[in-house]
């Protein structure tokens, strides 16, 4: 048998081509050495995104983390697409963490597929490319005469055919394409289709690993009593009782951070199970030393806030024309709050870490992979060379893990002793101790001339997550977006600012809601203004949108371009589906809301129907979203996605709230963060417009929304609720 | 320490543990079946739902000790291969997002099958 060799060309291939900037290569599993005989070969890989083996089977490496938003279909399905494979030999695996380009692994932003979209599509082309040359070469005819056809490539002169299995030994001793030709969408037989999540069958029968579910030889279990104020100090703790408990093997205290993440001082105990390590933990006496700040609580917050909003904005963000020209003029005000909120993974969160003298090795689930690795090097002084992260899957995440602090505190541990640990939360800890969606309080102002909108003024207090991450005095708010250059209403006079006000209290990331806080007072003002004016909301909305073009604003490279066309679109959308201009029933009440998620390049209005049953108690009959986030991938995971969404939002709209007293989150646990239940969820349609527009992200901006339609159908019955949760304001609900 | 002899899915288990351990660690912890989620150690979420003798029981305030000669199934214990009407149900309707909680999920609906084959309202419990 003629024994090629494969030399390093067969490796992976570094190639911007394939794989953009890929710094470096990676050893391809399952090749031994940098010199085997073809006829050995197991498989072919010509890049970091996919490999194919002999079988024909094709394994995608997904480097987005998946914690239920279906980037694991997602994602394989646009490389199966220009690959030209049929979906059912395609699985998928997490991308082994350093296998892709610094950034690559970050997921967050409902950035997953507008940022891989491009990669993979050109990395499936370059495999379907070397699978044809191979076979033109096999078949010894000119490429031209060969084309790729679900899994096999087919000589088009004389219709034979070859698997791609039979092809990848020799694919893989072919030089990298310099160019590849991607399909045009309008050919597109895989994307547009909806596909079943690739790993439901493990999630079904329970195989599913979660990082909660990673077990490692003498694998150790902690669980940890965090100071109660952020920022604080351990001052004593006496475990004589808790190192009694049967199966303890270690007590042991580690200190806080402060920024970034500002992981608590705490103490942790170490037992061979969970139950052990939970009961210890009970009898530790700790004596914590608070800090100064150790006083704060949202009722002072949300009276300063109070106070400061007829001020002017300490940090201007948008001017448009001259505001005070109307001054005092038909003018109309309205203040509008809302609430810490958690994130409530119904995975709590957890880590695993595994500590030696010179190095780690780590287990669990990140949203920034790489600023994590980063900061445990720093803070465990092991080198980021010498530190190993392998990937989990996540049990939801919804931006909770975009924060690491529960991975530094399990290095942290496990630097005191010699087995494995498994850091879990426990559910108290995980309520108490999150990375809350900012606080925030926004006074709207605006003058009516000759029946029309003539000046718009929005005056945003926040809390904001900068300050915890980069230190007070940080001047990035993510708290304004919307109410900067994306407004997407047309007004001719509009100011904007911003006023932060510190409380100590964590702030972080949470699905959507931490950049679109400004679309809860945004779309309950606009409807104010529409009755004050005695326009019909939806037709009022519409004057303000559908003359306006496209606009392109911001900076390289984060340069942003809003469409209130497009959130006309979904408006009207939402609007026809639900019979907006029809007669309504007795006692029945229509509210709309619209937004843009501008980051991902999407636009999306929901219409809420419900029917006041007593004054102040309410049933939702119906919901209708609309979403235009160009082209979709997986129809099914958008539906997901937009379901989903709708529940966060509904669950923030009638009762989600952290509140804070003495410093200290008053809700330990899903009895008091409550959040939505089964009984509670009424029927949702889902409308999605078709578009030839890049594929944008549709994790967030099914959201915030809720909360607005809702409000504004329950102002339609008689009373307006401006603080979320509604239940604050008297509502009950069935 | 106690053992306790536990019949989980058909076999036989043999666990040392404290009395008050709850079945929830038992499984997870001693037995390595990590189909069975802790959500909330506290009964508010489910997740952590088996069956015990034909009932759906939060595994998380069952104590081992109160385990001794009852049937206990677990997710990993519903079918061989995921035949399980439920099973098959969950995936025709492709259900699970991050799929977490759906072993816990699953096993409150395979309860209710137990006692009622013909459920007629989607809602009932
Ligand atoms: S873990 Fe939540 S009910 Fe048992």
């Amino acid at each position: 048998m003629k024994k090629e060799k494969i030399d390093r060309r067969n490796f992976i291939k570094l190639s911007s081509l394939a794989t953009g900037s890929l710094a470096i290569g990676f050893m391809v599993p399952g090749l031994k050495a940098l010199a085997i005989p073809v006829t050995e070969c197991e498989f072919f890989q010509p890049n970091a995104y996919l490999k194919i083996d002999k079988k024909g089977k094709v394994t995608v490496y997904v480097a987005k983390q998946e914690s239920g938003q279906g980037v694991d279909t997602a994602l394989p399905m646009i490389v199966a697409e220009e690959m030209d494979v049929d979906f059912r030999n395609v699985r998928s695996e997490i991308a082994p963490y350093g296998t892709m380009k610094a950034g690559e692994h970050d997921t967050g932003g409902s950035q997953s597929v507008m940022t891989m979209y491009a990669s993979l599509r050109n990395a499936g082309a370059v495999a379907k490319t070397m699978l044809v040359a191979a076979a033109a070469e096999i078949w010894k005819t000119d490429v031209k005469n060969c084309a790729a056809d679900n899994g096999e490539v087919v000589n088009t002169i004389n219709m034979q055919r070859i698997k791609y299995g039979d092809l990848v030994c020799r694919a893989a001793l072919l030089p990298l394409p310099k160019t590849v030709s991607l399909k045009n969408p309008k050919d597109f037989k895989l994307i547009g289709k909806p596909e079943k999540r690739s790993n439901v069958k493990d999630v079904l029968t329970g195989k599913a690993k979660y990082g909660l579910d990673i077990k490692l030889d003498g694998m150790l279990y902690a669980v940890a009593e965090r100071c109660p104020v952020l920022d604080g100090t351990l001052v004593s703790v006496d475990d004589t009782a808790a190192r009694k408990v049967p199966g303890v093997i270690k007590i042991v205290s580690y200190t806080g951070t402060g920024a970034p993440m500002h992981v608590r001082a705490g103490v942790a105990v170490i037992a061979t199970n969970t139950w052990a390590a939970i009961r210890a933990k009970e009898l530790l006496q700790i004596t914590w030393d608070e800090g100064k700040k150790n006083k704060e609580s949202t009722d002072v917050l949300f009276k300063t806030f109070e106070a400061k909003a007829g001020s002017k904005p300490q940090v201007p963000v948008f001017n448009k024309g001259d505001v005070t020209k109307f001054s005092g003029k038909n003018e109309i005000s309205a203040d509008y709050a809302q609430p810490f909120l958690a994130h409530a993974t119904i995975e709590p969160m957890n880590f695993v870490a595994a500590a030696k003298a010179n190095s780690l090795e780590l287990w669990g689930g990140l949203q920034l992979p790489d600023w994590a690795v980063n900061t445990i090097a720093e803070v465990s002084g092991i080198k980021k060379e010498n530190i190993k992260l392998n990937l989990t899957l996540m049990g939801g995440a919804f931006g909770r893990r975009l924060h690491f602090d529960f991975a530094i505190e399990a290095v942290k541990i496990a630097q005191q002793v010699d087995k494995p640990v498994k850091l879990m939360w426990e559910r108290t800890e995980d309520i108490l101790h999150s990375m809350y969606r900012p606080a925030n309080y926004h006074r709207l102002t605006a003058n009516t001339a000759g029946g029309k909108l003539v000046s718009w003024q929005h005056h945003i207090l926040g809390t904001p997550v900068s300050y915890m991450t980069e230190g007070p005095g940080s001047k990035n708010f993510d708290e304004v977006n919307s109410a900067d250059a994306g407004f997407w209403y047309d007004v001719p006079n509009i100011s904007t600012g911003y006023t932060p006000v510190d409380i100590n209290i964590n702030r972080g990331w949470v699905r959507s809601v931490d950049i679109c806080v400004n679309t809860f007072p945004i779309e309950c003002f606009i409807d104010e203004l529409a009755a004050s004016l005695k326009k019909d909301p939806l037709d009022f909305r519409l004057s303000l949108l559908e003359n306006r073009k496209d606009y392109t604003f911001g900076k390289e490279p984060m340069l942003l371009t809003q469409s209130p066309a497009r959130i006309a679109g979904v408006l009207k959308m939402a609007a026809d589906k639900i019979g907006y201009s029809n007669k309504r029933k007795p006692n029945h009440f229509i509210g709309l809301a619209t937004h843009a998620f501008i980051f991902a390049k999407a636009f999306a209005a929901h219409a809420i129907e419900i029917e006041m049953l007593e004054p102040w108690k309410f049933t939702i009959k119906r919901v209708v979203a609309a979403i235009d986030c160009g082209l979709v991938i997986n129809p099914d995971g958008l539906l997901n996605q937009m379901q989903g969404g709708f529940v966060f939002g509904l669950t923030q709209a009638l009762k989600g709230e952290i509140t804070v007293k003495d410093s200290r989150v008053m809700q330990d646990g899903f009895s008091g963060y409550e959040l939505l239940r089964f009984d509670e969820m009424p029927p949702i349609e889902i409308l999605v417009a078709a578009s030839t527009e890049e594929p944008g992200g549709v994790g967030e901006v099914g959201v915030s929304t809720v909360a607005p339609a809702l409000c504004n159908a329950l102002a339609a019955a008689g009373h307006r609720p401006r603080t979320l949760p509604i239940r604050k304001a008297g509502y009950s609900w069935v | 320490m106690p053992a306790y002899s536990l019949n989980i899915n058909n076999k036989n288990y043999t666990v040392e543990a404290d009395a008050e351990m709850p079945l929830l660690w038992v499984l997870r912890d001693l037995l390595d079946l990590t189909g069975t989620k802790y959500g909330c150690g506290v009964a508010s979420c489910g997740a952590c739902t088996v069956i015990i003798d034909d009932n759906a029981v939060f595994a998380c305030r069952r104590t081992v000790g109160n385990c001794v000669n009852k049937k206990i199934i677990t997710i990993e214990g519903l079918s061989e291969d995921g035949s399980h009407p439920v099973q098959k149900a969950w995936q025709q309707a492709a259900v699970p997002q991050c799929g977490y909680c759906q072993p816990g999920q699953m096993m409150s609906a395979a309860a209710l099958l137990i006692k009622n084959k013909r459920p007629s309202e989607p809602r009932d419990q």
